[in-house]
Order: structure tokens, then sequence, then C-alpha cells
């Protein structure tokens, strides 16, 4: 091995649980190095192209690397497909890139489920070692250096906060939220302004939304959109202590005679091994990668993988249980000016509801359980797609005037709007991740297997958020609503798979997601979660990022 | 399920599996288009999927698994080497695009859209070269030929609007036909609403026709999809 590099710390990946460590310990005067398997791209390489997302631009190709997957098909029997629909985005940044920023945070409850609600039998839920006060001053710094925009207003599952509002007002809305607050009122309901991880002015070097109506999976081309690139990482390099080594991929971690990370190997583009040594390492590679990474890395003391002597490594992973659901507007229906309104594009719906983050309800349970969040959003416009799937009728193609004016129908005399439920995805031992020994990705790795069993309590949460979605786009006026429940895993908000806990015969990483039995080596991005609240995490793998640079910091100091 | 539901990102390939189906992606629980690329089945996987009516909610949109469902006999694997358009078989494609999405006084037709130009454009795509889509194509100009010279004794473009769309139907009936026609269909519908950059859908006309704005910055050459990798 040639080429040698060293740090004071290095991080494998650079998504959101890689950016805050990397930007807070080079502002420390630290050498960071920062291996991210993709390349990098700029706020000038956004165009807002729906080519880019068909072909896979920004992310992994199937041909490349892959995963298995394995989903129960409901008679005992398990189905087993590779798959790349887990690699949200092969590029500095990772998928925050192609986020849409949805910055809940969670709630006291969610750190301590099991006090809370009791155990679920067939769950492995836990309560956190660490709780929500701990977390606090790390929100709260998220949302001023991050930047958050949006407005906190009282509702009955607010949160506590240290301070009184988010930092950055909210972005320009829709007028169809409008609608939204008076349909929710009449339903007693408390509509919450969505706090969003999109700046609503410029900030620290980045420019404020411009409203294009192209976000979500679409790059951000203001640097508005929270991504670790665009938020921290740019910030990092900038001030000198930081490098990013691009096209990376990072495949082993080397362990001493003590079980000490002394080096990690990566492939550089040509495919060759190039070593980076550092004194601390922190693996933040997608919960999925990172329980990969630790599973491949085999040492004289961690036979079974880092971290792994209990076994417990890739497991209890989760992702985001929930459904979606639509409510659709016939514009001809409606006065001029209010179809002109709702077919407006630029603005934010940004709409949530929590009103159901406790459901105390006798017609599903005896006893109060965990719910969720509706979030009330607009998918990006993705046209090409819309429109491919409208030449089927039934089981025949459509074409000619026929499938003409159905395309016309779609896109001019209604508009369609969407919610999305969140809840847990309880842990369970039929969901983790395992290597494959049968399949290996182009550098010849075994690639992650993920089994993805669901525990039937969350089609029940679910499907009871989902029908009280249902319930207010009726409110609203909807001429057709409805919704679905999803049990498949969601390919992007995995989390879990390397557990906190004070316990090292019961999880992976202690309470400051160091590894039990690796004192060099802290794993910061969703891997730590037992649950992921019934939110998008990423907020709170931020947060808690931000948190374990303290820690590390603390560490660094002594040495 | 009302016909709404399966817009877009979340229909499925004919039949439906509502429960359990759904990709979510990004921020949102997103539906995604799982489209074959996206969902990273290669094609026998997704057909092994599909026939296992296993199917996956978001492939209504995919780009139609073609030949192999004949088996992979005779089915190319890859483009390289494979013949090209000639002005008979180029005569043929341009016939059944204008009957896919006729000059019908509402809309662009297929010609307005460059569908064609646009056609042999994207067949060049390396991946969908690798999918042998151009030879799958070319396959299928034969297949209408022999259809039509069968029962009308004639070719394709000699016959009327009406008799051409009857051969259609016909072929339409088989499964290599249809996906055939599918795989027409989601070339052309490309030209209606990718950005001009790739060759349909001139100054917009797509766009204009279905009141979409596109968002911006818009592409641009030399940074189209191909350029990036």
């Amino acid at each position: 091995m040639k080429n040698t590099h060293e740090f004071d710390i290095c991080i494998v990946g650079s998504g959101v649980g890689s950016g805050p460590v990397a930007h807070e310990l080079a502002k420390a005067g630290y050498r960071v190095g920062v291996l991210e398997k993709g390349k990098w791209f700029k706020e000038k390489d956004f165009f807002k192209d729906e080519q880019l997302g068909r072909h896979r631009v920004f992310r992994s190709q199937f041909k490349d690397e892959r995963h298995t997957l394995e989903e129960p098909n409901g008679d005992g029997t398990w189905s087993s497909e590779t798959t790349a629909q887990f690699w949200g985005g092969n590029v500095v940044g990772g998928a925050s890139n192609f986020m849409s920023g949805y910055f809940h945070r969670l709630k006291p409850q969610d750190f301590r489920l099991v006090s809370e609600f009791g155990e679920i039998e067939g769950a492995n839920t836990v309560d956190w070692p660490i709780d929500y006060d701990e977390l606090e001053p790390y929100y709260t710094k998220v949302e001023q250096l991050v930047g958050v925009s949006g407005k906190v207003v009282e509702h009955p599952h607010l949160e506590p906060r240290s301070t009184k509002d988010l930092p950055f007002p909210p972005t320009a809305e829709h007028p169809v939220a409008q609608k939204f607050d008076l349909a929710c009122k009449a339903l007693k309901l408390h509509p919450l302004p969505m706090a969003r991880g999109i700046l609503s002015m410029p900030f620290n070097g980045r420019l404020s939304c411009e409203y294009s109506g192209y976000c979500g999976s679409y790059g951000c081309h203001s640097g508005a959109k929270a991504s670790s690139r665009a938020a921290l990482l740019d910030n990092a390099v900038a001030g000198g202590n930081c490098e990013v080594i691009t096209q990376a991929k990072v495949y082993r971690l080397n362990t001493d005679d003590i079980g000490k990370v002394s080096s990690a190997d990566y492939f550089d583009k040509d495919g060759k091994t190039v070593r980076i040594r550092a004194k601390i390492f922190v693996v933040a590679c997608y919960s999925i990668e990172s329980a990969r990474l630790l599973l491949s890395s085999i040492g004289p003391k961690h036979p079974q993988g880092i971290g792994n002597s209990k076994g417990l490594v890739g497991k209890n992973l989760h992702c985001c249980a929930g459904g979606t659901g639509h409510g659709v507007f016939k514009l001809d229906m409606l006065e001029e000016f209010e179809a002109k309104q709702l077919k407006i594009r630029g603005p934010f719906f940004n709409r949530a509801l929590q009103d159901w983050y406790v459901i105390d309800d006798r017609s599903v349970s005896d006893k109060p359980i965990k719910g969720g969040t509706l979030d009330f959003v607009f998918d990006p416009p993705s046209p090409t797609a819309e429109t491919s799937g409208l030449k089927w009728q039934g089981d025949n193609l459509l074409w000619g005037t026929p499938l003409k004016q159905k395309i016309k129908a779609h896109f001019t005399k209604s508009k369609d709007f969407k919610f999305e439920v969140f809840c847990d995805w309880l842990t369970n031992d039929e969901c983790y991740v395992s290597l494959d020994s049968d399949e290996t990705d182009k550098w010849g790795q075994p690639v992650a297997k993920v089994r993805a069993g669901f525990h039937p309590h969350d089609e029940k949460v679910a499907q009871y958020l989902v029908d009280r979605g249902v319930e207010v786009m009726k409110a609203m006026g909807a001429d057709e609503a409805w919704g679905n429940v999803f049990t498949s895993p969601t390919s992007n908000l995995v989390a879990g798979g390397c557990r906190f806990g004070n316990d090292p015969e019961t999880s992976v990483l202690d309470r400051n997601c160091r590894v039990h039995d690796c004192d060099n080596l802290y794993v910061t991005d969703g891997s730590f979660m037992p649950n992921g609240g019934s939110v998008t995490p990423t907020l709170t793998i931020y947060a808690n990022a931000f948190r374990v640079a303290d820690k590390i910091l603390e560490e660094m100091s002594q040495l | 399920m009302l016909e709404k539901s399966m817009l877009a990102k979340q229909g499925s390939d004919k039949s439906l599996s509502p429960a359990g189906a759904a990709k979510r992606e990004h921020g949102s629980i997103k539906a995604v288009f799982v489209s074959v690329y996206d969902s990273g089945l290669n094609r026998r996987a997704f057909l092994r999927q599909t026939g296992a009516a296993a199917v996956l909610l978001g492939l209504l949109g995919a780009k139609p698994s073609v030949g192999l469902a004949q088996g992979s006999a005779d089915r190319v694997e890859s483009d390289k080497g494979s013949a090209d358009f000639n002005p008979h078989s180029r005569s043929v494609v341009e016939a059944v695009q204008l009957q896919l999405f006729p000059d019908d006084s509402d809309g662009p037709s297929a010609k307005q859209l460059n569908a064609f130009q646009y056609l042999s454009w994207a067949l060049d795509d390396p991946e969908n070269a690798a999918d042998g889509d151009k030879a799958f194509i070319l396959k299928g100009v034969g297949w209408l030929e022999e259809q039509s010279n069968a029962t009308l004794g004639d070719s394709f473009i000699r016959l009327t609007p009406t008799q051409q769309d009857t051969v259609m139907r016909q072929v339409s009936q088989t499964r290599a036909g249809e996906n055939w026609l599918s795989l027409l269909l989601y070339y052309l519908l490309e030209s209606l609403t990718l950005d001009p950059v790739y060759g349909g859908n001139p100054d917009g006309i797509g766009w204009k026709w279905l009141e979409h704005l596109p968002g911006f910055p818009r592409p641009v050459e030399g940074k189209t999809y191909l350029d990036f990798s």
C-alpha cells in the first residue's frame, strides 16, 4: 500500500450523521478526513431534470452494488430479491441532498416507549439511555446552525423547547394551506406549520429557497436545502481542517491487538487499495451499510466483526411505518380563482397534524398507544413518470385520442394533494441486516442482506392514521380521497442496526454512540436509534451527531 | 381501487397488489416511480416478480420488460452491432407513433413532438441499448408487417388509419405485441414531457398543452444526464 493518509479523525460517509462531526471537529482545529464513496456535486449541478432521477445519476447503479431484500410473503415464506432501492444518494452529502426536509423533533415519550406505553409482544422496544432533555440543546443547535424554518405553535403534543420559535420564518406557503387550516379547525384539530430543513432567507453563504416547485428528490440549486454538504461540509472544508476524499469506497476497518481501529481501507476510483490512519474513527454511511462495514471488519479481537461479540450488529433495524393518502380536487368544480390558486406551483404545503401522536381510542386499544404524524405535502413533479403510468386502462393498453384526453385531464382538470403517515416500525427479530454469502458488489465484497419483517401492530396504527388523513381530505372538499397502508420497507429513512444502550449485553453502542468493545470507534448515523420516532428521523440524526461530536471533542482533548 | 390511486408513481404493471408494495423515498413517504432502474431489479428478476404476482406498485409507468416475456431464446441481449432503422422500418414506426398519438387537433401529435427523432436518440442511450430495445422494436416492425399483410394484404404504411388501428389491436392481443406497443408508448410519452434538450417536446409544446410548469434551472446542452458519469 503506497498511499498513506493520516488524520486525527476519519469519518466514513458524508451524510447527516457525518457532517456535524466533521464540522465540529474541524472547527476545533482537528484534522478531519471524510471518506465518501460517491462524487462531489454542487448547487450548479442540480438541474431540475427528471432524467437525472430516472437514470439514477446520483445513486449507485444496480449493476455495481445491490442489496438482497427479503420480505414476508404473508404465508410464512419469504421473498428474496436483489435491489438498488436503498441507495439514497451516492454523492457528498448523501441522501440529504435529495430529502424533502421535514424536520420534526422527536417527543419525550419517544425516548421511553416501554415506560410510557408498556411492552408489545413480539417487539424489541426499549427505553433509550438518554432522555429528551439531553438532546434538546442539540435540536436547537441544528435549527440554528443547519437552518430550520417554520413556526412553533401550541398544540397538545408540542415537545418542550428551550427557544420559543424556530430561527427562520416559514417558507412561502401554498394557498391550499389555508383551506387545510379551515378544515382542521372545523374538525377541532391542530394544524401545524411544518418545520423544514429549507432556508427561507439567505444564511451562511447559502441562498434562500427559489421555489421552483422541484424539491424533494431533486437536488437543491440554491443551497437552501439543509443537506450535510451545503449546511456543514462546505464550511468545514473551507475552514482548512477538513478534507473530503471522494470515490473512496471503504470496505474494511482494521483493528489492532487490543481491539482498537488502527486504519480504514478503501478502494479508490481505479479500484486501488488505499489505507487511512487516524486516532478516532466514525462510521456514518447509512444504517444498512454501517452494519455491513462493521460485520465485514474482522480482527483478532473482533472475530465476528467489530462490535458484534454479542451478535447484535445489524439487529433491530427499522424503517418508517405508515402509509400515504390522496385528495383529488376537480378543478372544473371550483370557482375559477380557486382553481387557479390550487394550480400554483412553487410554494410548499407545509402542514402537519400530530393530534394522534398518542392514540387514546377504545376502538383501537384498551389503553393509549403510540400513534404518529401526518404530513401534508407535494410530491416533486415528475411529469414523465406520471404520464407513462396513464397508458393502461385496466388491463388494456390505451392509445390514440382517448390516451391524449386522459393525459390532458390528468394534468389540467384535477389537482392531487397528498399526505404521508409516519409511525413507529416496531423492531423485531425478523428485521435485521446480515452479510450475504452469495452476492458480491463490483469490488468483490459481500453485499448486505436486509430482512424486513414488520410487526402487525404497525399496520393497525398506520390504518388508524391513514383513515384520519382521509377524513381531513374530505373535510377540505376533495372530490376523491383515499389512502393506503404500507408494510414494505421504506427505501429511505431506515435506521437502527447498531442500537445504543447502557448494557453491552443488549446494545452495540454506548450512550455516546461509541462501540462498546472498540474504544476509538463511533457510529453517528441513524444506526443508534432504538426506534425512529413517528416522524422522519433526519433532524434527530443531525442532533445526535452534534451531541456525539461534543463527546468526541472531550475525548480528543484527553488524547 | 380508484383509477386515480394508480396514478403515476404507484401503479403496477397491469395487476395491482395494493398493500405492501409501494416504496417510499426521501423525506417523503413517496411511492417512488419504481422503474426497472429505480428498483434495481434486473429484467429477469422483474419478470419473475411480475410473474409471481408479487408486483411492485410503481411498475405501471416503468419501461415494459419486452421480449423476455417470450423467453430469452429469441431475445438479443444488447444492441451491439444490431441492425438500424432503414427507410421502411422508420416509416412503419412513424406511422404507428402517429396512431398512438394522432394529430387530432387537441395537443401535439407524435410528429410534432419529434417522437421518432427522440426514439432513435433514446435507443442509443447506453442503458436502453443494453436492454436491447432497438432490436426488439425492429423485430416488432416485422411482426406488424406480417400481421398487416396476412389480414389486409398490404404493408402497414399503406393502410388507412382505421385499418392501421385494427392491425395494432390485433397485435396487442399477444403479450409480446402488447409489450412492443407499450415500449413505443414509453418512449413516445418521454418525448411529450421530458426537457426539450433531449430532442422531443420541441419548445415545450407538450408542457404547454398540459399546462405543466418546468422547474429551473433547466438542463442545458453539455449538462444532460449523460454528462454526469
